[in-house]
């Protein structure tokens, strides 16, 4: 499917750029934890452990913080001691860190690739068929479009959640059914709402996309000539637009990957996620804490940051080797 | 098409865009489960008491009255009671307006302050490490949720060295502008730009990172032409080429972006505010819909659509102003 020109040109491009090899590093990083979180979890993350009963939590290793507790009428000061078992403590209600961050992996990695492949699928069929019909139909359709674009993506997800309600959908864990990590959750959560939200709210930039290139590619001589000879609007739609509008759609859901990690985390920082396993819940969860344990609030945004970054540099490699003249929106 | 046509013919499409958003929110309104008068009064209240408010309300109408009731509300500025306080929706949504309006503006000045000198610095110096700092910088900019950069700011510049206060804004710029300029007394205008200035900065750093992206890949593109070279020859010093000609060429597609951008400054707003506890129209409306305070949560995205189309509309017009080929189009 991809012309050997390209493919010399995204091998050229990649042995060139270091920043390239970065962002491929970091996205094999991240979805291997995300895929082994059952395997390299240390402990179930939904299970709550403390280091004393008065629900102090374990600091990371090599940290230790000073807390009170109230004694026979005085207040005794003693200190908080990390243990091996937690290698990056436990949160505010004594979930082990470490483990909750590689399911949250997962949580926006799921959300990130589900909700593109959504709008991308909204999208692109809507965009070929104004950009290919043009006239009236085009008009209308784009000025569907305008109005989705009206709405600062945020404010219509959180708008959309507050009426469908944080629906979630329970997936069978295959790591855990076969048998490699019995004491983990049989269940990873896809958060449904935020999936189908997310896409709702960014589709109309693969629409834009999309229209621009079958605008381009209907007057093609390629397409001239398949008209000639009696092909249908629906072939020529299929087997002539689609495939040679690929390239930039490719690109735009690449970068919009990272837009939608970003506007999930958003989502559920705001507590609009219906999981508690996601890096946005984790950050907003262990804000109340910050002056004591500011770990809970701070390790899974370098979480959020590092998929990014990496997704992003990935797009930049892509747009770079691939040439395409796009734009897209920033989910945070 | 001269420019008034241009003009009127983007308001048009800005009252259609307006109202296809208030016609959304209706039929989301009208979708969402759960019987609204649940919400004003408590579990107790008498199926009569029940029937009264549905009657207040006009909630007993059919639905296309309720929502012609509810357009024509809008075109005079009513848009209904909030479920939660009773007081009416639209001085709601005004009261919180300044805060936002103050904390958006600091973002974009915090972004291009930053942001338009660092491009042209890094397209100048191409592949010398100032370039490099700043692409790796507007990198990690652009790929930070700006809630959880907010909250690290907190923590190192609030908690851990104490240099700036934590917790609600005390004091409105208006308010603190007008004590200035009555009073001579400067305490609270120094004590809002305080407060302002972690957030403006949490808000303000993707657009950083944005425009220092567009500044140095637009100056590249423009240095390369050849007026750059024919002012060079002329003598003009370096500076004044790279900041005179160049970079007014390089602003039209910055602007452009930036309209388009708008949507995530308002979203980054919301969020921003959640974070510092800042008293705008995010809070409220985050408020509103967590209490599924339906006439609120319309009245503020509403709100939140005619601004956003206005300002497109700004922005088109300057746009026009300064590239007279899109107003011909």
């Amino acid at each position: 499917m991809i012309p050997e020109r390209l493919k010399a040109s995204l091998k050229r491009e990649f042995h060139q750029s270091l920043l390239a090899k970065v962002g491929l590093g970091l996205l094999i990083l991240i979805l291997f934890l995300a895929l082994f979180a059952p395997i390299l979890a240390t402990h179930d993350p939904t299970t709550s452990r403390y280091w004393d009963d008065q629900g102090n939590s374990y600091p990371p290793l090599g940290i230790t913080y000073d807390t009170e507790i109230a004694q026979e009428g005085e207040r005794v000061e003693y200190t908080v001691e990390p243990t091996t078992e937690h290698l990056l403590g436990t949160n505010n209600v004594g979930e082990d860190i470490y483990s909750k961050f590689l399911y949250g992996a997962r949580t926006s990695l799921l959300v990130g690739f589900f909700g593109t492949g959504l709008a991308v699928l909204m999208g692109v069929p809507f965009g070929l068929i104004a950009g290919y019909y043009g006239g009236r139909v085009d008009d209308s359709m784009m000025r569907v479009a305008d109005i989705m674009l009206a709405f600062p993506s945020l404010v219509l997800a959180v708008a959309l959640i507050g009426v469908l309600g944080a629906a979630t959908i329970p997936i069978p864990d295959p790591i855990v059914m076969a048998g490699f990590a019995e004491d983990m959750p049989e269940y990873m959560i896809l958060p449904g709402s935020v999936t189908i939200v997310v896409a709702l709210v960014t589709w109309v930039w693969f629409a834009r996309v999309a229209r621009g290139e079958a605008m381009a590619i209907r007057s093609e001589e390629y397409v001239k000539a398949a008209r000639s000879m009696g092909a249908s609007n629906r072939r020529i739609l299929v087997t002539h637009v689609l495939p040679n509008s690929l390239t930039p759609v490719i690109v735009l859901a690449t970068i919009q990957v990272a837009a939608i990690i970003l506007l999930e985390s958003s989502l559920s920082y705001l507590g609009f996620s219906g999981t508690t396993l996601s890096w946005g819940y984790e950050i907003q969860q262990g804000q109340a804490y910050l002056s004591t344990q500011w770990w809970i609030a701070t390790i899974p945004g370098i979480g959020i940051v590092l998929a990014v970054i990496g997704i992003n540099l990935l797009g930049d490699w892509l747009r770079d080797s691939l040439d395409p003249n796009i734009e897209g929106e920033h989910g945070g | 098409m001269t420019f008034g046509k241009f003009l009127v013919r983007r308001l048009l499409q800005g009252v259609f865009v307006i109202w296809g958003v208030i016609t959304v929110m209706f039929a989301l309104r009208a979708v969402s489960p759960g019987d609204p008068v649940n919400l004003i009064l408590d579990q107790a209240a008498g199926e009569e008491l029940r029937q009264q408010v549905r009657e207040d309300l006009g909630l007993d109408q059919p639905m296309y009255i309720q929502y012609l009731d509810y357009l024509q509300g809008i075109v005079v500025g009513d848009f209904g009671f909030s479920y939660q306080s009773s007081r009416p929706v639209l001085p709601m949504v005004l009261e919180r307006v300044p805060a936002t309006l103050e904390l958006a503006f600091a973002a974009t000045i915090v972004a291009l302050i930053i942001s338009i000198p660092l491009g042209v610095v890094s397209a100048t110096r191409r592949n010398e490490p100032a370039d490099y700092g700043a692409t790796i910088g507007s990198l990690v900019g652009i790929s930070t949720p700006n809630f959880w950069l907010g909250l690290m700011l907190i923590l190192i510049l609030s908690v851990q060295l104490g240099l700036f206060p934590t917790g609600r804004r005390p004091v409105a710029f208006h308010d603190s502008i007008w004590i200035a300029l009555t009073t001579f007394h400067l305490g609270p205008l120094i004590t809002w730009f305080h407060h302002i200035i972690l957030p403006a900065v949490a808000l303000g750093t993707y657009f950083t990172a944005l425009i220092t992206r567009l500044t140095r890949s637009g100056m590249i593109d423009e240095l390369g032409k050849p007026y750059v070279t024919a002012t060079e020859a002329k003598g003009l010093p370096g500076v004044l080429i790279r900041y005179k000609h160049v970079l007014r060429n390089t602003m039209i597609p910055i602007i452009t972006v930036l309209g388009l951008q708008l949507g995530t400054l308002i979203g980054g707003a919301v969020i921003t505010e959640i974070v510092f506890s800042w008293p705008g129209l995010g809070d409220r409306f985050i408020a509103a819909v967590n209490n599924r305070d339906w006439p609120l949560l319309q009245g503020v995205v509403v709100f939140i659509a005619i601004s956003f189309v206005l300002i497109n509309i700004c922005v088109d017009a300057l746009y026009a102003k300064l590239n007279p080929k899109v107003a011909a189009q």
